[in-house]
């Protein structure tokens, strides 16, 4: 909502009242400050009289104009073809600096002198009024030849744009915005009456009559009035363009101005639309559904109010007979059925849908004086109507609860003052209730909270003192907060082995993640209006967005990429978990002297120490998953207390060509398995122990997997600890391998004996010869 | 004597004090000679001779014994020499990734919050209309939900626009009194310079018994939270709307750029908003079944906190796994 200060005096005086103090009470009663343009036209821009025009000897475009500027009579040329139209201008004279430190010179324009310049509005820094120079009329104050123009307050005006909320519809007219701030700088409104005189002295009922049709939920009042021949308004043409708001012709603009003055949903027939076989002008408001009044002429729907009006019956500046309608409908029930019956909406209904004026008969007026003063315009007696009778919204207000609720004991008589002033009708209940009628433009307010609300606004929550609130307490460490410290720790140790925390949409391209052999949402339950393509199912994975994230830092130049994350990924029924996802490509370590400039790139064992650094222990089996990211000989599950989790793995050559990245590894585990657990402590032995080395020969297919879980099946006491620590194959092996197991042997109750020892050491030797045909190298 | 003495002086290695040591102090060795003299010396004198050569032996023992430490001394000085490296060449080994400051907001944040004893609480990304709008004060059609374009679900599920119904979902499961944040990844569908389509929020909710929580009580939290995360700022309280809270405000800090003299990330006015606040709507409590209490709700966006407060100048490039933005958080 844009407004101007000088369009503001129209209802309230604030003389004395500095821009900085409108800014600060603005904002501080909810109507946000966008931006505040002070308009200030340069010195020596004066209001000059046209006294002859004539076409330029040599150049057809250009007029010479002898142009009364008090000072003198000034001979200046004009490129503006609308030059000719004009009778009082604005002049920038000799020395005159316009915005762009544009200097006015005497000059010469195809051999003929000028002394000055007519200006468009642009070229003073005013809004953009369309093509050619201001044509200036007495609309802006009586035009003396030879004042300065900035010296006129309607055009040296204040443009302020305010941010509005959703619910603040009745500030959406300059009048509505005025009668906030009053209540706020305890400035009465001015009393305003809009003078029109009906030159046809005729009632309106002698040539029109309204028929309703059904359940009408909507106020109408329509006048009648012949008119001829609208001249411009340089005020209105001027308001509009600070107000930014663009209108087709003449009539259209004074309607807009009425419109953005009063706050009344104003619109024009043509009244021929109208007019029966009888010759007589027929309306029929007929009730479509709740919340659809459908204006009707002839069969023809003419307009639905609040929300459009047809082409053939708008009336334009052209039009000799006008049907002038304003109307006002309840914005709550307006909405819910523009909604469920999908009609075109034209530029009214962010008004009618947020709530427009419902004093029809005040944005009438307006309407009718501008035509006044700027048509011949001959208005009928009277006005057809339809009013609906609105029960204004009751409230019962207590000032102990407006006070408990603001936390600051407030007086029911300040309570009273506030309210009064922003329109509330105030009865008496008890000492310290009163009953409270919510005028109709303020629908949004219902309850004693909105009430508390508007008190907020206008005492200013500045003026509320803080006061901490006591608790009776009592812990509230959940389970989502252990869940929050948990992910903290593991994103703090992946930080500290050198990953950094990525994060990226929970989105996916669905193409990439079916191509990879990643599940997908299933299509009934997939994503209505996703934002791009890329960006168009909800992820199952976190690696794919991974994967481009190394891919931008490959381009960057990045050599070495360890990146981690954690986040949400979806089955195909949008069932939610958190994964925590790891990524290494490139170098494994940064370049410098420990490697000679020259670190290895990352590699199975490498990439596998740097994701249990972060999650902890974890056994490696064959993986058992299964899509294209994954390298068929180099991944792998891992199992956390004995379950899968996730997996490891080197990113598929091919993936890694199509990505254009270097050598990567992947992981992505759940972070559920990887939580904390509860531990109890085993006794420890006080006696020494000792390491035993085996070495075995066994199948090349054979994996350590299958070993160790032989060897855990012995479950003997002694046994504390299995390791494999080497492995070895060449050729005279053939297709059997060399695997070292070194094992912790100790007892809780003595000293080990050679004994106890071999013991151990000849009962692991028998499973692995039975279970696993193991020999001894 | 002198003659001996030069030979412990002139040795220039332990190894050489080493046999010069044997040859002196040796069993077969110059003094064990001059002691083994004493046998000839007539009786009378033999006391003067043994008093002589005790007196030159100690004087030869502690021109040994600070000849030793001497040489000991070069001998470390000599080694630690040969272990000399260019300590500099290893500043820039050290490998250490980083936090990405999104993430790093959002734990200041909850730290705060934990800290005052409220409760982390989380709900669904994927939500639905009762708790996304419905039991928060926005019906259909209410014109506030043009504010927050929603991503939508072929079967009429929708991406939570906001962290608010976690407030709906932990009152429904809960009783009051209540004190809680919500902290998660919530989605809009708007992509621009200054718009993602997803990003982080944290919503604080508390609710007691009515006439317990007051709008004063909002300021009082929420003045000390932004000078926690800010600093020495002030902070300003604007009338607002939120659908779900009544009375609305929203909260600005003074800029932390321009200390509030007005510069360009402040559009001149000296003031950033950062976050929205009031108390909560009785028709929000209607929808959960709550009577009889008070209650108040703030929410904030946590980029908008990360990118102030580490002036990262582009909202787009938090999402890009950036290498180059994120090992300056280090």
């Amino acid at each position: 909502m844009i407004i101007t200060r000088s369009w503001l005096q129209e209802f309230i005086d604030l003389e004395g009242v500095s821009n900085e103090k409108l800014y600060e009470t603005f904002n501080s009663i909810g109507l946000e400050v966008d931006s505040i343009n002070e308009i200030k036209i340069a010195d020596k821009v004066v209001v000059g009289k046209i006294l002859s025009c004539e076409k330029h000897p040599d150049a057809d475009k250009l007029n010479v104009c002898q142009i009364d500027v008090g000072s003198g009579i000034k001979q200046i040329v004009c490129g503006a073809s609308n030059v000719v139209d004009a009778e009082y201008v604005a002049v920038a004279t000799i020395g005159a600096v316009l915005p762009g430190n544009f200097k006015i010179k005497h000059a010469k324009l195809r051999g003929v002198e000028s002394d000055g310049m007519v200006c468009a509005s642009s070229e003073l820094g005013l809004p953009d009024m369309g093509k050619g120079i201001m044509i200036l009329d007495s609309s802006i104050g009586e035009l003396e030849v030879g004042r300065e123009f900035g010296s006129y307050d309607k055009v040296a005006d204040t443009i302020i744009e305010l941010e509005l909320t959703a619910n603040r519809g009745d500030c959406l007219s300059v009048y509505g915005v005025a009668r906030d701030l009053s209540s706020a700088l305890d400035i009465e409104m001015k009393q305003i009456e809009y003078k029109q005189e009906e030159k046809i002295k005729l009632g309106i009922a002698r040539v029109a009559e309204i028929h309703t049709n059904g359940k009408i939920d909507a106020d109408l009042s329509y006048k009648l009035a012949t008119v001829d021949s609208i001249s411009g308004s340089f005020l209105v043409d001027l308001r509009l363009a600070m107000v930014d708001v663009e209108a087709k012709d003449r009539l259209s603009s004074l309607l807009a101005y009425a419109t953005h003055t009063t706050g009344v949903i104003l619109r024009a027939y043509d009244s021929t639309c109208f007019t029966n076989e009888e010759d007589k002008i027929k309306v029929t408001p007929t009730s479509k559904a709740k919340g659809i009044t459908e204006i009707i002429a002839n069969e023809k729907i003419c307009s639905v109010v609040g929300v459009n009006q047809s082409e053939e019956s708008m009336a334009t500046q052209n039009s000799k007979g006008l049907l002038i309608e304003a109307s006002y409908i309840n914005p709550d029930t307006l909405v819910e059925a523009v909604s469920n019956t999908k009609l075109k909406t034209d530029e009214l209904y962010y008004k009618t849908s947020r709530g427009s004026n419902n004093e029809l008969k005040f944005g009438l007026a307006l309407f009718a004086h501008l035509m006044d003063s700027y048509a011949e315009f001959s208005c009928y007696e009277g006005s057809l109507d339809v009013a609906l009778k609105r029960e204004k919204h009751r409230v019962v207000v207590d000032a102990k609860e407006v006070s408990s609720i603001i936390g600051m004991e407030v007086s029911i008589g300040k309570i009273v003052t506030v309210l009064q002033k922003l329109g509330f009708e105030i009865s008496k209940v008890s000492e310290e209730v009163v009953s409270v009628l919510v005028p109709i433009f303020r629908h949004d307010i219902k309850n004693i909270q909105d009430i508390t609300e508007e008190i907020v606004r206008i005492i200013g929550i500045n003026n509320i003192e803080a006061k901490p609130f006591v608790f009776a307490e009592k812990a509230r460490l959940n389970d989502v907060t252990s869940r929050y410290k948990a992910k903290k720790e593991f994103r703090n140790r992946a930080v500290g082995v050198g990953y950094f925390e990525n994060v990226s949409y929970v989105f996916s391209d669905k193409t990439s993640l079916q191509k990879y052999g990643f599940e997908v949402t299933k299509d009934e339950l997939e994503l209505a209006n996703p934002i791009a393509e890329e960006l168009n199912t909800l992820r199952s994975t976190l690696i794919v967005n991974l994967l481009n994230a190394v891919k931008r830092n490959v381009s960057y130049s990045k050599k070495s990429i360890p990146l981690f994350e954690i986040g949400a990924i979806f089955t195909p029924t949008r069932k939610q978990s958190d994964v925590i996802s790891f990524i290494f490509s490139g170098q494994s370590e940064s370049e410098s002297v420990v490697n000679a400039g020259k670190p290895s790139t990352i590699d199975f064992a490498t990439f596998t120490q740097k994701v249990g650094a972060v999650i902890g222990a974890f056994e490696l089996e064959p993986c058992s998953y299964n899509n294209a990211l994954l390298h068929p000989y180099q991944s792998a599950n891992v199992i956390v207390d004995g379950r899968v989790c996730g997996f490891i793995s080197k990113l598929h050559p091919t993936v890694q060509e199509e990505y254009g990245i270097p050598v990567t590894f992947i992981a992505e585990l759940d972070l559920d398995a990887l939580l904390p657990k509860h531990i109890n402590a085993t006794p420890i032995s006080k006696f020494q122990g000792v390491y035993k080395d085996l070495s075995v020969v066994i199948d090349k297919s054979m994996g350590y997997y299958e070993v160790a879980k032989v060897l855990n099946s012995l479950d003997l006491d002694m046994l504390k600890d299995i390791y494999p620590v080497d492995i070895y194959e060449d050729d005279k092996l053939g297709d059997k391998k060399s695997l070292t197991v070194r094992f912790f042997i100790q007892s809780m109750e003595k000293t080990l004996e050679d004994r106890d020892i071999e013991m151990v050491m000849e009962q692991i030797m028998t499973v692995l010869k039975n279970e696993c045909k193991a020999e001894l190298r | 004597m002198k003659e001996l003495e030069d030979k412990i002086i002139q040795a220039n290695s332990l190894e050489s004090l080493e046999k010069v040591r044997v040859e002196l102090f040796g069993k077969k060795g110059i003094l064990a000679g001059e002691f083994a003299k004493m046998k000839d010396v007539p009786g009378p004198e033999k006391r003067a001779f043994a008093q002589g050569l005790n007196e030159n032996k100690a004087k030869l023992q502690a021109s040994f014994d600070a000849r030793y430490e001497a040489l000991k001394v070069e001998e470390i000085e000599r080694v630690l020499k040969s272990e000399a490296i260019d300590v500099s060449l290893y500043g820039t080994v050290a490998q250490k990734g980083a936090l990405h400051p999104v993430m790093e907001t959002m734990d200041k944040i909850i730290d705060y919050f934990v800290a005052l004893n409220f409760s982390v609480e989380s709900g669904p990304m994927v939500e639905d209309d009762f708790h996304n709008f419905e039991a928060l004060n926005l019906p259909k059609y209410h014109p506030a939900r043009d504010m927050q374009d929603t991503f939508y679900f072929k079967d009429g599920g929708l991406l939570r626009t906001h962290t608010s119904p976690v407030q709906i979902r932990t009152m429904l499961e809960t009783k009051p009194p209540i004190r809680m944040i919500a902290p998660g990844t919530v989605f809009r569908r708007d992509f621009d310079v200054t718009h993602t389509p997803m990003f982080h929020q944290v919503e604080g909710l508390v609710v007691d018994e009515k006439g317990k929580v007051s709008f004063a009580n909002l300021k009082s939290i929420l003045t000390d939270f932004l000078q926690y995360m800010f600093g020495d700022v002030d902070v300003r309280f604007r009338p607002s709307f939120f659908p779900f809270t009544e009375p609305s405000a929203e909260v600005d800090i003074s800029c932390i750029f321009c200390e509030g003299k007005g510069c360009r990330i402040c559009s001149h006015t000296g003031w950033l908003e950062v976050l929205g606040c009031g108390i909560v709507d009785p028709n929000v409590f209607k929808a959960v079944g709550y009577e009889d209490v008070s209650g108040y709700a703030f929410g904030l966006g946590v980029e908008r906190f990360a990118m102030l407060m580490h002036k990262i100048p582009d909202l787009r490039s938090l999402f890009e796994g950036d290498i180059r933005l994120l090992e300056q958080f280090r």
